[in-house]
């Protein structure tokens, strides 16, 4: 099963499924892959996320072995977009984090966890109002000091899934979309009428496996797709809140995605009244501008997690799961795309990844 | 042993749920304090639908006691409405009343909470109100038929600690065979000692946990504090005096060695 060439069919076109089979593909496999939505990646976590790779700021809920792998995974994001079919829109302009002062003990307990976490000192700049106004003009006298992470990334996950669609047409990987998958076993993928066989099956469904995964459970997040002529932010912002954290993160043309909550629920119906409420209001308190902005989409997912928040990647004979990714599937996706490629190419588990692994 | 309500507990420590890292987190620092009895909120989980299942299934299997709250809830109704919702879905008549009357201090609405747990009470529930250290209101909600009352230390995940030290203390003295448990706005071990010396039956305890560094040490230390400050009450702690009263003997010292020099 090490060998160089083999028949790999992925079921599941989140940003994990995707980036694998591309990443299979350019290892010289031959590479299916199957999805129960359509090209552009519709219904899956991926299209509701926000596209940030943020691996510092993210410490104030992850812990650090989420920032850990997303540093690796930032590093391969810039050289993994040059190689694709269409141009994504991609900034390396790092992040701003603000509070209101009566909240200003909340960016202290975010100072604190990345000076515990993260060993290098220069990823975080603490910024007071002046130099703030430089880097965000529009934010200027609205907030009396921040944190500037220099370092972190944003994309438009929405671009990103179409453009990786684009290049595995491109790069010969088959696609089978509106395919309801009813079983996956080792070397086997069915949707009940007939069976397509493998010499390696990877399932990358997120909720979707949670029969076959009986510890998954699913995180409720609701984010708005905004339209804000008034609003120009060059760079993620996030609001540290006690209850109403919130980010914006910008998108061409004057678009922001404004998220998001994190609810313990597996309910993936349409937002709430209140988390609209949350959301929209902690927007307003950052950038008064918003209270023109059209809302464009109000978009929900439930995030599939693990007890631990963190992913796993289970391997059997003839089949890979992997699952968790949670709200970080485009933090983190590079890092773990590389290390199951790894495994598939040499059959040993990759030292860097190891503690993701579960064998059966 | 300790009775909260009818049942019979050895800690006295409650647990929130909440802002935990990971439910793994949360589950391992529940076996670290010890504690018998977690809260979980349920009014954003959609709970007619059960869509927060799996999450408390991962708190159930610790095997400990159940106490619902109606976090998120305005007003009398919608607290009346989720405490029967949270009944039926947990198996407990447990209710943590909360009634909310300021969104930012999270203030309970006292006029409120009474009137919903004089409801509660008449429909067969064990009502636990949060609520403020307010003596009338404690009093009342104490004639409305409420076994426990939980007086905030500060606002809900303020970690101020006990704000108003002396009002706890009347509430105490005035309420000997209420149980009385302070629930919010703890930060550190010492005030959840502080707060068992003062003679209340437990602390209820989430963000001081939930957000420290480390979790779970955090929970074994809050469940160490408060087995130390109910074993203090007990003791008998000494009365302060007004002056330092040396433990051995001065007979035979220089007396200008107690002058105090300016």
């Amino acid at each position: 099963m090490t060998s160089n060439t083999q028949s790999i069919g992925i079921v599941g076109a989140g940003i994990m499924g995707r980036l694998l089979a591309l990443e299979l593909k350019w290892q010289g496999h031959t590479v299916t892959l199957f999805d129960r939505n359509d090209r552009d990646g519709r219904g899956s976590c991926s299209w509701t996320g926000a596209g940030m790779i943020a691996p510092y700021c993210e410490l104030e809920a992850a812990e650090r072995m989420i920032t850990e792998l997303g540093v690796y995974s930032a590093q391969r994001w810039p050289k993994l977009i040059k190689k694709f079919a269409e141009p994504v829109f991609y900034h390396s302009r790092g992040s701003l984090v603000v509070a209101h002062p009566n909240d200003r003990n909340e960016l202290e307990r975010l100072r604190r966890r990345v000076i515990d976490n993260a060993p290098r000192p220069d990823i975080m700049e603490e910024v007071d109002g002046a130099r703030l106004g430089e880097l965000e003009p529009e934010l200027a006298g609205r907030f009396p000091q921040g944190l500037f992470f220099p370092f972190e990334q944003h994309m438009a996950n929405r671009d990103l899934l179409r453009a990786m669609g684009k290049t595995l047409e491109t790069e010969g990987v088959k696609f089978v979309t509106g395919f309801t998958t009813q079983t996956i076993s080792s070397g086997e993928i069915s949707d009940g009428h007939s069976t397509h066989t493998f010499d390696r099956v990877i399932d990358c469904r997120g909720m979707g496996a949670k029969s076959d995964l009986p510890e998954l459970r699913g995180v409720r997040g609701e984010l708005f797709y905004l339209h804000a002529p008034e609003v120009n932010l060059s760079r993620p912002v996030r609001l540290m809140h006690p209850r109403y954290s919130i980010y914006i993160v910008p998108r061409p043309n004057n678009e922001y995605v404004v998220g998001a909550t994190a609810i313990e629920s597996d309910d993936d119906r349409n937002v709430t009244v209140r988390s609209s409420l949350e959301l929209l209001s902690a927007a307003y308190t950052v950038h008064t501008g918003f209270a023109e902005a059209r809302v464009k989409e109000a978009s929900v997912a439930c995030r599939p997690a693990f007890p631990d928040n963190h992913p796993r990647i289970h391997t059997a004979d003839g089949l890979i799961r992997v699952n968790g990714l949670y709200r970080h599937g485009f933090l983190i996706a590079p890092a773990l795309s590389e290390f199951i490629a790894s495994y598939i190419q040499t059959g040993a588990i990759p030292e860097k990844g190891k503690t993701l692994f579960r064998e059966a | 042993m300790w009775k909260l309500a009818d049942k019979e507990l050895t800690n006295r420590l409650i647990q929130g749920t909440a802002q935990y890292p990971s439910p793994e987190i949360l589950c391992e620092s529940i076996r670290a304090s010890g504690a018998e009895v977690v809260t979980i909120a349920l009014r954003r989980q959609s709970p007619k639908d059960k869509a927060g299942a799996r999450f408390w299934e991962l708190i159930r299997g610790l095997g400990v006691h159940v106490l619902p709250n109606t976090a998120g809830c305005r007003t009398v109704k919608e607290a009346v409405t989720t405490a029967q919702m949270a009944r039926d879905l947990f198996g407990t008549s447990w209710i943590k009343l909360e009634v909310i009357g300021d969104d930012y201090t999270l203030q309970p609405d006292t006029t409120a909470l009474v009137e919903a747990a004089r409801i509660l009470v008449k429909d067969g529930f064990e009502v636990l109100p949060y609520t403020t250290e307010d003596l009338i209101v404690a009093q009342c909600l104490v004639d409305a038929g409420c076994r426990v009352v939980m007086p905030w230390g500060a606002y809900i995940g303020s970690a101020q600690g006990l704000t108003n030290k002396f009002a706890l203390m009347t509430l105490r003295k005035r309420l000997p065979d209420t149980t009385l448990i302070v629930d919010a706005g703890l930060g550190k071990p010492s005030e959840a000692a502080h707060a068992m010396e003062l003679g209340y039956d437990g602390v209820l305890v989430n963000t001081a946990i939930a957000l420290a560094k480390d979790p779970v040490s955090m929970a074994r230390a809050f469940g160490d504090a408060v087995r130390a400050g109910r074993a203090a009450y007990e003791a008998g702690l000494i009365t302060p005096r007004e002056m330092a009263a040396p433990s051995t003997p001065t007979i035979g010292q220089p007396f200008w060695h107690s002058e105090r020099r300016e």
